[in-house]
């Protein structure tokens, strides 16, 4: 059984298993750089009205995100401490994704959706829970248009203080100050290398 | 810059205030200039000058209410995101220096001097500054720059993320706050009379340090002492007049006063909120039935509250009898005694529920008494205070129906901007002074101004029908 803080013997699921649409995932609408400065700094300006996918002309606006979409972009970030994705490792997955109220029923671009991810870390006393969620957090908020609001959560009972770092990830300030941490900043970019 | 500009001011977000409501009208002004396109958490508007110092990145833009254009910038102080900024209550009548204090996530504070007689001739140098900004149009980043803001000092203590800092209503106190779950205060020890062009002589010195939060503690407050008002209540025989309130990610609030020994205690703890409290607001709009200020404070659980000192009939006479002013013949009491004069806090009112989420931010107008609130959902919301009803002033007067608190409070809300900032999170809204060209009534009509993670600062006209 598991000892310590790290987990020896993850269960790894092969690619094959994962749940995919198969096709390329939502992420090459999106900007190349994948690093967070975005959550901490946003740079781009989203003009009131404007679809949110308008600036690059792209057709996929009348594609609106879904779980599959959201699963996709964070199943590939790699375990801080395992060299497999979260995916693989069932940290993440599709049916604890929940998407509020689903896109394709906004009655417009600046009205919010609510995505809800809980994560199964791999033991209930993983100490970089933080961390995954982190990276979780932070990728879905720099990929996803500026009306989604990410609240990333520990399932109930998956950790031993999972009330504790929910709490913490739904803290922008304590997120945002987080992410100016120079250590936390590289774990995160790297653990977020392996997005597409 | 390759960003395309910002859309007319009218948008789609300023047909978004609710028709339904007749009794007021929030409209969008064009934003403050230039646009800063990274988040900005917080602006905080001068109390007497037509200024604003909003916080973004590493830094703090000072914009021109008169024009809506950047004034200046105090930069390169700070080694991560500026949080917050504080005005300091000017040192002496003479003095024509403008201080600002800066909160920030690298645990420190900062002290900023702007000298506004350097180079001028006469009274009303601040006064020439700000209109300098009219000439100072597009981007700012041009030629007027020297006038730059001096780095005068630097607060170190806390361990973490400095979160909130206020000034108290003389200037002679700093509190700040941070991750690291403690209140600091710090007493302005400089030469008082601010001579010397006030000139490096800035001298700060720890006089407290609270740590009774199990949390960050998010925000600070002083309650306005100027008011009549606030010198009465429970603690005024035993404690000094300041009261600072201080409000947590440990879900409470704290009040703290002075004792006769000089010691800050915390008085009392307001438990009721479901989540983070984000802020705090005390009233400073003085009340017809003189009695203390309520404090406002505003949570992660989505809710406004509205709390309020229990008047002791009983405890008022006791201490009359004692008949000791402050710090004369209490400092002698025992501790056990002491930790008895604890002030009780009621819920008297929770705002009607708009937010769907966090409020991160709240206004409370010392003038109209109006609150303006806004948070994660991007919506902006202004509210009244329903006249009580005479049954309640009479409750009010015998003070004992519901443990002395005083009548409980009902408030509706007047009108709602959805979409304040487009898609973005809205960090912060304040009531403030009209000083542009299309003020009715210039220096005395209020306007709100929002502050989002679009880093757009937004003025809104609010009109009262």
């Amino acid at each position: 059984m598991e000892r310590d803080l790290d987990n020896a013997n993850p269960t790894i699921l092969n690619v094959s298993q994962l749940p995919s649409r198969r096709r390329t995932g939502p992420a090459a609408r999106h900007g190349p750089d994948s690093k967070c400065d975005s959550i901490v700094y946003p740079k781009h300006h989203w003009p009131y009205g404007a679809s949110s996918s308008s600036d690059e002309g792209e057709d996929d606006a009348e594609d609106p995100v879904d779980a599959q979409d959201v699963y996709d972009l964070i199943s590939t970030i790699s375990d801080p401490e395992h060299p497999h994705t979260l995916g693989q490792l069932s940290v993440v997955r599709l049916p604890d994704i929940h998407l509020t109220p689903t896109p394709a029923e906004l009655p417009d671009p600046d009205s919010l959706v609510t995505v809800l991810v809980e994560l199964t870390p791999t033991i209930n006393h993983c100490s970089l829970a933080t961390v995954i969620g982190l990276a979780v957090r932070c990728r879905l908020e720099h990929t996803l248009p500026p009306n989604y609001r990410v609240d990333v959560r520990m399932k109930a009972g998956s950790h031993a203080q999972d009330d504790q770092v929910s709490k913490q990830l739904g803290d922008k300030e304590r997120v945002a100050a987080a992410l100016e941490n120079d250590t936390l900043q590289r774990m995160v970019d790297k653990m977020l290398e392996t997005c597409a | 810059m390759s960003t395309p500009p910002p859309p007319a001011p009218a948008g789609p977000a300023a047909a978004a205030s609710q028709p339904s409501n007749p009794t007021i009208t929030i409209t969008p002004l064009p934003p403050f200039q230039p646009d800063l396109y990274q988040r900005a958490w917080s602006s905080t508007p001068h109390p007497t000058l037509p200024l604003l110092a909003t916080a973004h990145a590493k830094s703090v833009t000072v914009f021109s209410l008169a024009t809506f254009t950047k004034h200046s910038a105090l930069t390169g102080g700070h080694a991560r995101s500026v949080r917050t900024a504080a005005w300091q209550p000017p040192r002496g009548t003479q003095s024509k220096r403008l201080g600002l204090v800066t909160g920030s996530f690298d645990a420190t504070a900062g002290l900023w001097s702007f000298d506004g007689d350097k180079d001028r001739d006469g009274n009303g140098g601040l006064e020439r500054e700000v209109r300098m900004g009219d000439r100072d149009t597009e981007d700012g980043d041009g030629g007027e720059e020297e006038r730059e803001w001096e780095f005068n000092l630097v607060l170190e203590g806390h361990e973490n993320e400095v979160k909130s800092l206020a000034f108290s209503p003389g200037g002679q106190y700093l509190a700040t706050s941070s991750r690291d779950k403690s209140v600091w205060i710090w007493e302005d020890v400089s030469n008082p009379t601010g001579d010397n062009d006030g000139e490096d002589d800035d001298e700060w010195e720890t006089v407290a340090v609270l740590s009774e939060h199990d949390g960050d503690v998010k925000a600070v407050a002083w309650c306005p002492t100027h008011l009549a008002n606030a010198r009465a209540g429970v603690g005024r025989k035993h404690y000094s007049v300041e009261v600072l309130a201080s409000a947590s990610y440990d879900d409470t609030v704290r009040i703290w006063r002075e004792d006769a020994d000089g010691e800050w205690v915390c008085v009392a703890v307001l438990e009721g909120h479901g989540g983070t409290v984000w802020g705090l607001q005390w009233e400073g709009k003085e009340r017809d039935d003189g009695r203390f200020p309520r404090l406002m404070t505003f949570s992660a659980d989505g809710t406004i509250k509205v709390w309020t000192l229990r008047v002791d009939e009983e405890e008022t006479e006791e201490g009359q009898q004692e008949g000791d002013p402050f710090r004369s013949g209490f400092g002698g009491m025992p501790n056990t005694m002491r930790r008895s004069l604890r002030e009780e806090w009621d819920c008297t009112a929770v705002l009607p529920k708009v937010h769907t989420r966090d409020v991160y931010s709240v206004s409370w107008s010392a003038d109209t008494g109006l609150v303006a609130s806004t948070g994660s959902d991007g919506v902006v919301a202004v509210y009244a205070e329903k006249e009580s009803a005479p049954e309640d002033v009479s409750m009010a007067s015998s003070g004992a129906e519901n443990g002395g608190a005083g009548p409980k409070s009902t408030w509706k809300v007047l009108g709602t901007v959805s979409h304040a900032h487009g898609p973005y999170e809205v960090n912060h809204i304040t009531w403030c002074k009209r000083f542009d060209p299309g003020a009715e009534r210039k220096g005395k009509e209020e306007m709100l101004v929002t502050t989002g993670d679009d880093g757009v600062v937004r003025p809104w006209q609010v009109r009262i029908a």
